[in-house]
């Protein structure tokens, strides 16, 4: 049963990883890191990359979903209800990616998966996905 | 950014230094060291971890207290949870953690009076994720600074927290709503932060934060210093075992220099 560095240890060996962190957006606290900080410091990558997810998890344009049913969709993946309304964040950048898994947890918290991928050697496509596998791991073992 | 200025707390600095393994004993709260890094916090201002894993978690509070029941004893609670199947690893570390910073958070507040430490003395939860003291100096910090650069009034950190009417097109957040509608107008943020299951100090940055967007009411700023109490009234704080050898040899040697 994964904790949180094996988690991070995880994201890191995607193609192009360069920096992962486990980060609490209400406060802004990373709760563990790894790799590299776009910055050199990843108390402050924490803090900034928590204003953005705070934003995203908060605002009601992104809260609102297309089915009122509650049903749950059928394509793809659905999450189970309950899921976190935003699913994750992609920020492009020049250099490289920015994604933002956000994680639900049993219990009421406000935490967020981050993975920063080179541009170059980074799969956008395959963090995603591993990403949102890494993120049930955390709470679901 | 390795290095705090200046230390919330010197002797958590000396204790971490020495990795000293005991409890770190404040006015507002405790810090538990094992080899000198922090691996529990607890505070009255914070709710502790059964509040934030049975609140509205999938938790039942049953299962908690069999874990203390049968765990306590060997300061392993965190782990039977884990062990028993009640919680992942991740998920344990997440809450516990939050929990050792927000505990942290008001144990390490400015107006803690004398701290003590007792050496070898360790908590019943146990080990889960150890955290440096610096770690916890710098977070501390750094929380106090987020506060104020939010709203840099702390009289709403202990007023009750009384919602205001949204301007028109205001917005407000989906935990911010969950807040305010708990907010009955008596509930001071660490009631709302305990009923919600939420950290402390996440219930105050939300309550800044609301109160910079004008979205509660924000208490007068209170009234100028009373008139400052002769030293001579001061109340001698209370001391729950005296060291009367000590004082005996300190009268000793004062009488002796007469």
């Amino acid at each position: 049963m994964p904790g949180i560095d094996e988690c991070l240890t995880e994201a890191m060996t995607l193609p192009g990883a360069r920096g992962a962190s486990l980060v609490d957006w209400t406060s802004g606290l990373a709760l563990g890191t790894a790799g590299e900080s776009p910055v050199g410091d990843h108390e402050t990558t924490a803090a900034e990359t928590a204003e953005l997810a705070r934003s995203a998890a908060e605002f009601d344009t992104f809260l609102a979903t297309d089915d009122d049913s509650g049903g749950g969709g059928d394509d793809g993946r659905p999450e189970k209800a309950g899921g976190p309304p935003v699913e994750d964040l992609i920020v492009t950048t020049r250099a490289g990616y920015h994604v933002l898994r956000f994680v639900e947890t049993s219990f009421d918290s406000s935490v967020f998966l981050h993975l920063w991928l080179d541009r170059d050697t980074g799969n956008l496509a395959l963090a995603r996905m591993r990403l949102r596998d890494i993120a049930e791991k955390l709470v679901l073992g | 950014m390795s290095a705090v200025a200046t230390p919330v707390s010197p002797m958590l600095v000396r204790l971490a230094a020495e990795k000293a393994t005991g409890a770190l004993l404040r006015d507002h709260g405790t810090l538990y060291l094992v080899d000198g890094r922090v691996v529990h916090a607890e505070s009255p201002a914070a709710p502790g971890v059964d509040v934030l894993l049975t609140t509205g978690g999938r938790l039942p509070r049953e299962n908690w207290d069999e874990a203390v029941d049968r765990a306590g004893a060997h300061r392993a609670v965190g782990r039977f949870l884990v062990d028993s199947g009640r919680l992942q690893d991740g998920e344990l570390e997440i809450c516990h953690l939050g929990a050792v910073f927000d505990a942290a958070f008001f144990a390490l507040s400015p107006t803690s009076g004398p701290t003590r430490f007792r050496y070898g003395v360790g908590h019943w939860f146990g080990t889960v994720r150890p955290v440096s003291a610096e770690a916890v100096e710098r977070e501390t910090v750094r929380r106090r600074e987020l506060l104020d650069a939010v709203w840099p009034y702390p009289a709403v950190d202990t007023a009750p927290v009384v919602p205001r009417p949204a301007a028109p097109g205001q917005t407000v957040g989906a935990r911010q709503r969950a807040l305010l509608a708990a907010a009955d107008g008596e509930r001071t943020p660490a009631e709302l932060a305990r009923l919600l299951g939420r950290p402390a100090f996440h219930t105050l940055l939300d309550v800044r934060r609301l109160a910079a967007a004008g979205l509660v009411e924000t208490p007068l700023t209170p009234e100028p210093e009373p008139d400052p109490v002769p030293p001579a009234l001061l109340p001698v704080p209370p001391v729950p075992d005296p060291d009367i050898a000590l004082l005996r040899r300190l009268r000793d040697a004062l009488e002796a220099h007469l």
